[in-house]
């Protein structure tokens, strides 16, 4: 096994300080970029910008495409069903978060 | 190496047909799926069932491992036997890149070599980006920090034989990170194919549990448990904060259940969190003589039902 030591200082935070490009996001994510522009088509996400190659991704695009890669991936949801799948997620951590503010759970 | 049963994992019967398997599985990664579930095992869960699937759905895979009977269980001590796949042929194609990607020792000495065939054939001129996860302090959101972390990677070397590599990285962590954000540390993901540019890596920040404090988004919440007196007379009490403890007010005739915002006391940032304290109310025990004397002189006291308004 190699072993290499390094040191950095600094990395920025994808949600505040960065917006990525089509390009950049399906590398980020390794997904393909039909996927991602099938997914913006059924608004699991929501660039800024007129065309695909004007397109910029907020930071919690990262979040959001990653978790569709992997429900349509791992269980074959068509992009549709990966849309309803997302809203129904953040529906639940809704609630949750209120359960939780409520000090239910 | 331990045998594993792939029928007793998606619970169907040996002679189940290809449908049932689908359907099995498909119900049960719906279950276990780490990104719906909340299961604390439903990350290993899940990754069974896609390693069990793997197989299972595949004819060739699943005539194999057939071969070997049905008198193993999970668990069993278990070597395959010399030549056992002679006759079979799988197609590595799609093989390792299933759900979660990484196989148990059974199924990597069962199928694992037929797999390593194929990976080398994505020519990205980009390394790929990489990602990982970050448990931080409650703490370190507050004050930020720097973290040790190591990483393992396979990597294929120049002869194309594959080796871990560890690295660590130190990393500084932000002061106002909140879970569920990512850092991007560019250039730390794999190296470039043919000379290109190496990925980036991704850490997601989340926090340990703690014991005291939970976290949403920006905000905080902790529980603070009152004696009875101090809720109904009010008083002023020391309240732990992540980042140390403040003198609260507690107004009189506080009930349980109430909040106090504390403004601006959450996670620090443009605008910084709020830290809300839940109010309880904890009895003292009746443990002796004088406190049971003082619980009936209460209840002399006092023309109090709590149960008025209760009906049926």
């Amino acid at each position: 096994m190699t072993r290499t030591e390094l040191t950095l200082v600094q990395a920025p935070v994808v949600e505040e300080e960065l917006h990525l490009t089509l390009v950049e996001l399906c590398q980020a994510c390794s997904a393909e970029e039909e996927h991602v522009l099938a997914w913006v088509l059924e608004g699991v996400l929501e660039p800024a910008g007129d065309s695909p190659q004007a397109w910029t991704f907020g930071g919690e695009s990262l979040r959001r495409a990653r978790l569709a890669l992997r429900l349509s991936r791992d269980l074959e949801i068509n992009p549709p069903g990966v849309a309803l799948a997302l809203d129904l997620l953040d529906e639940i951590a809704a609630l949750r978060a209120r359960l939780q503010r409520a000090g239910v759970a | 190496m331990k045998f594993k049963d792939y029928y007793e994992t998606l619970g169907v019967p040996r002679d189940a047909t290809q449908d049932d398997v689908k359907r099995a599985y498909r119900k049960l990664a719906r279950k276990y799926h780490p990104d719906v579930s909340k299961d604390p095992d439903a990350e290993a869960r899940f990754k069974e069932l896609g390693e069990a699937y793997a197989v299972l759905k595949d004819p060739e895979k699943r005539a194999a491992y057939d071969q070997m009977g049905s008198e193993w269980k999970t668990g069993q001590d278990f070597q395959p036997p010399p030549g056992w796949d002679a006759g079979f042929e799988f197609s590595g194609a799609d093989f390792g890149a299933g759900p979660g990607g990484d196989h148990s020792d059974f199924f990597e000495a069962l199928f694992g070599r037929h797999a390593k065939a194929g990976q080398r054939a994505h020519m990205h001129a980009q390394g790929q980006d990489h990602h990982a996860k970050v448990l931080i302090d409650l703490v370190d959101a507050y004050r930020g920090a720097r973290r040790s972390i190591s990483l393992r990677m396979p990597m294929l070397d120049a002869q194309g034989r594959v080796t871990t590599q560890e690295r660590t990285l130190e990393v500084s962590i932000p002061k106002g990170i909140r879970a569920g954000q990512h850092l991007r540390l560019a250039g730390q993901g794999a190296p470039g194919l043919g000379g290109g540019p190496a990925g980036d890596l991704y850490l997601e920040i989340a926090f340990k549990p703690d014991p005291q404090f939970r976290a949403d988004g920006r905000d905080v919440y902790v529980d603070l448990p009152l004696a009875p007196w101090e809720a109904a007379l009010g008083t002023s009490v020391t309240a732990p904060t992540p980042e140390g403890q403040v003198q609260l007010t507690i107004p009189p005739g506080s009930a349980a259940g109430r909040q106090l915002r504390l403004k601006g006391r959450g996670i620090p940032g443009m605008p910084p969190g709020d830290l809300y304290v839940t109010l309880g109310i904890a009895l003292p025990p009746a443990d002796s003589e004088a406190a049971q004397e003082a619980y009936r002189a209460m209840g002399k006291a006092f023309d109090f039902n709590p149960r008025a308004g209760k009906k049926g």
